[in-house]
């Protein structure tokens, strides 16, 4: 059986579009090189193996977010078996079994080679300790990093499982953003760090990860004592065994039940015996409800929500805590950032529910569906992001930041909201419909929302950054707050506008998208007008047709 | 507001092709003022894609269709007014109660407040999802069966003249069914229309007064049920001699008996 999943996981990577594959290559290749390279060029044994707890650390970082980050692809997935009559853990071990197909793990095979170096040059007695190390590091790795994927998608169906899920999520992409920070100075001092290695509590820190302990074994052995050099292998070796199995145990297909289920009535569902209601009577009021509800219950949109606050929350804890204070009063406008390109597919996220947008149009409901997601994610979004920003300054004592940061909020919240809006409309991807979504990556791809995101926010803020720029030298620094306040409040009415008069034209055909895939929505869509937003509708369209060709 | 002339609902030469595949050839169907109407194929006829297209779902490759007379495609805010409509296998809002999804509903139409929460509360009752209701229920939790009901209900909710209902019969319980086929019989004594889908051609026969046939996106028959079954005994009969039918021979399939 192993063997034919081998082969099945072979004609799925095929089929993986190529510029991920490329990505991959190129990152587990340059990985490895890197690896060696400070391998053979530490100054001294003991630089040496602080060298590659931090690599190994870095490796094992890498494999555990990648597959999220790329959506899986080229993954089989547990479901696809699950009306086979096989042997569930049986499955489950072979899909594990898959996971060790392929560049990666080879080029991270050659990678934790370097643990056999060590253990050569420390002294060549303890060769087979290092032998065995570079084995149990790759198959704890490898396992790992499906564990997580796996974890990340079960974690879905309860609530509890989803706030955790969100706040490592959390930590993961501050770390990344702080990681970029801090690795900078790392990469430009490349031959510093090979001659001096990791010092400090950094090293400590390295010290006590799992990853760690097959150096260590070497470390103890080639320092002669071998009872703890046999314990931490041992200890590893252990922790790879039952990471292996509950891996196994997990990617077993499950047949559990989709979604949440809800121990009590949800918060605020008591609408029919409730007389009076703080929304307005109109088809506004109607979406500004379903769309708060929706936020606040669905795991997925609750998962991006809280996440983003996490991540926030730990830039500015990590600013803290590290030699840059001046950047935790902005975790809230990270935060803020995030949250909004999170915001960026909220028909996707729909799926076919949008029917009922289509089905119950009035004169109004396109402009109340738009405007009411908007109010929508702007309640959501900024009490949570102030309040993020409002501690963060008082715990720094950084007042000077306090008008660049109430711009920041004020300018960002306007234009990220007019974005996700617009983003959500013409570049919409679906994924897998609602009422079938199990995973955690079964909404729609949203990558591409993020990209344009990550350049129009600027572009779109400039002004308020352009006023920040200036009076940061010529003093002044209230004036942005008033620069801001127009500057967000117009682009958001501006791109919300432009957005309810596409939709209003092509609402039959959004759906279609959704309902049927591009193909037919190109198809069925009246001659084009030419204008901008429709350009980059069928853009995004044609992109979709090509990666649907690819699979 | 009724418009005064126009038949109920009128499909007009709708043509549909996805990918190579001709899914609706020239849809033309009439269903007149009060009537019920059957409309049955085999399995990828076309009629989920030429009922899409009637209601404003689709945006036909060409044709077009009015309801009471208001053209869907030209003039979709006043023709969607008269249309409930239960499509098959979408998604709904899925984080909402049935409650929820329901005031949703009503106000985005328009509904009166007062009139919604009354309206809700009754089918809910009839349709037997108060329970699920009360116990707070996630539409994403509902089974299928619970998942046409509810569908049902928002249908419903605004009192509309024409129906159009995608196998509504599909997956409800035999009591449930009962009901549902006592709501279209009181809805078409009040003057309503409905057309539904439906594979069970008893089930058609005996609810319904006219039935079309359609087959590879054609209307093969189209009229009173007398006139579609003409000679033949039952419906089912008709369906098979117009659709032809499939006899699997002597030899085919012998592994599954040995
Ligand atoms: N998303 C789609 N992309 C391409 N072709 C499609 C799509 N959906 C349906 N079709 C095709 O359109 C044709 C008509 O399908 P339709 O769903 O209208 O049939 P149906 O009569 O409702 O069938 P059933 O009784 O199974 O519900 C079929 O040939 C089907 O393959
Ligand atoms: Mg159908």
């Amino acid at each position: 059986m192993v063997e034919l999943l081998i082969k099945l996981k072979f004609a799925l990577d095929r089929h993986t579009p190529s510029g991920t594959r490329w990505l991959t290559l190129a990152l587990v290749v340059g990985g490895a090189a890197l690896t060696w390279y400070l391998a053979l060029n530490a100054a001294s044994d003991a630089v040496r193996s602080s060298l590659l707890t931090l690599l190994f650390t870095l490796w094992a970082g890498v494999w555990m977010f990648a597959p999220t980050l790329t959506n899986g692809a080229g993954v089989l997935r547990p479901q696809y078996f699950t009306l086979l009559p096989l042997d569930r853990n049986r499955v489950g071990v072979g899909l594990l079994a898959t996971m060790f197909v392929g560049v990666g793990p080879v080029m991270t095979l050659v990678a934790m080679g370097a643990l056999v170096w060590h253990s050569w040059s420390a002294d060549p007695a303890t060769l087979f300790l290092g032998l065995l190390g570079t084995l149990a590091l790759v198959v704890f790795i490898v396992s790992l990093s499906r564990l997580v994927f796996r974890a990340l998608g079960a974690a879905m169906r309860t609530r509890v499982g989803m706030e955790i899920a969100s706040l490592q999520w959390g930590l993961i992409v501050a770390g990344l953003f702080f990681g970029w920070v801090a690795i900078q100075p790392a990469i430009a001092a490349t031959d510093e760090l090979a001659a001096r290695g990791v010092e400090g509590t950094a090293a400590s820190v390295l010290a006590v990860l799992p990853t760690s302990w097959p150096v260590l074994a070497v470390d103890a052995a080639a320092a002669g004592s071998w009872g703890a050099a046999f314990g931490w292998l041992g200890a590893f070796v252990l922790l790879t065994v039952v990471t292996v199995v509950i891996t196994g145990r997990l990617l077993a297909p499950s047949v559990a039940v989709r979604g949440m289920r809800q121990r009590s009535r949800p918060w605020g569902s008591r609408v029919l015996e409730h007389r009076g209601s703080w929304l307005p009577d109109t088809p506004l009021g109607a979406v500004i409800g379903k769309e708060l509800r929706s936020w606040w219950r669905d795991p997925w949109r609750g998962f991006e929500l809280r996440s983003a606050l996490w991540a926030g929350l730990f830039v500015g804890v990590l600013g803290l805590i590290s030699y840059l204070p001046q950047i935790a009063p902005f975790a809230g406008v990270i935060a803020l950032l995030i949250m909004g390109m999170g915001a960026s597919n909220m028909y996707g996220h729909d799926g076919t529910a949008l029917w009922m947008t289509v089905l119950g149009q009035g004169e109004d409901t396109v402009r109340a569906d738009v405007r009411g997601r908007q109010v929508a994610v702007a309640v959501l979004l900024v009490p949570a992001s102030a309040l993020l920003s409002t501690v963060m300054v008082f715990a720094t004592g950084e007042f000077w930041a306090v008008p660049y940061v109430v711009a920041a909020l004020i300018a960002f919240a306007g234009v990220s909201n007019g974005l996700s809006v617009l983003l959500s409309v013409v570049a919409v991807a679906p994924g897998t419909d609602p009422h079938k979504r199990v995973d955690a990556n079964d909404t729609g791809d949203h990558s591409f929302q993020s990209w344009v995101s990550l350049v129009a926010i600027p572009l779109l803020s400039s002004p308020t950054l352009l006023t920040a720029a200036v009076t940061m030298t010529a003093g002044a620094s209230w004036v942005t707050v008033p620069v801001a306040l127009l500057n967000g409040g117009l682009v958001a009415w501006l791109l919300g506008s432009l957005t309810i008069r596409h939709l209003e034209r092509r609402l039959p055909e959004v759906f279609a998208r959704i309902r049927y895939g591009g193909e037919v929505a190109v198809r069925s869509a009246p001659a084009p007008e030419g204008t901008m937003l429709e350009r980059i509708e069928r853009g995004t369209l044609e992109r979709e047709r090509e990666s649907a060709s690819h699979e | 507001m009724t418009t005064s002339h126009g038949p109920a609902l009128e499909l007009d030469a709708l043509t549909k092709t996805f990918n190579e595949n001709r899914a609706a050839d020239g849809v033309s169907l009439t269903v007149p003022r009060g009537a019920m109407l059957g409309l049955v194929g085999p399995n990828g006829a076309g009629k989920t894609t030429s009922l899409s297209m009637a209601v404003g779902l689709l945006r036909p490759d060409s044709g077009t269709a009015r309801v009471l007379g208001v053209d869907v495609w030209t003039d979709p805010v006043r023709a969607k007014r008269h249309l409930g409509v239960l499509p098959d296998g979408l998604s709904l809002p899925e984080r909402l109660t049935a409650g929820e999804l329901l005031d949703y509903w009503g106000r985005l139409r328009g509904l009166e407040r007062d009139l919604t929460r009354t309206r809700a509360e009754e089918l809910l009752r009839v349709l037997e999802l108060d329970r699920a209701e009360r116990d707070g229920v996630l539409v994403a939790e509902y089974s299928t069966g619970m998942r046409k009901k509810i569908g049902l209900a928002t249908a419903l909710l605004h009192a509309p003249e024409v129906l159009v209902l995608d196998e509504p019969y599909e997956a409800v319980d035999p009591v449930s069914a009962r009901v549902l086929t006592a709501i279209l019989r009181r809805f078409t004594d009040g003057g309503g229309t409905v057309i539904i889908s439906s594979h069970v051609m008893a089930l058609v026969e005996q609810l319904t007064d006219r039935v079309a046939i359609i087959a590879q996106g054609r209307v093969l028959a189209d009229g009173t049920l007398e006139q579609v079954r003409g000679a033949d005994s039952t419906l089912e009969d008709t369906f098979v001699r117009l659709v032809g039918a499939r006899e699997i021979g002597e030899g085919d399939l012998a592994w599954l008996s040995s």
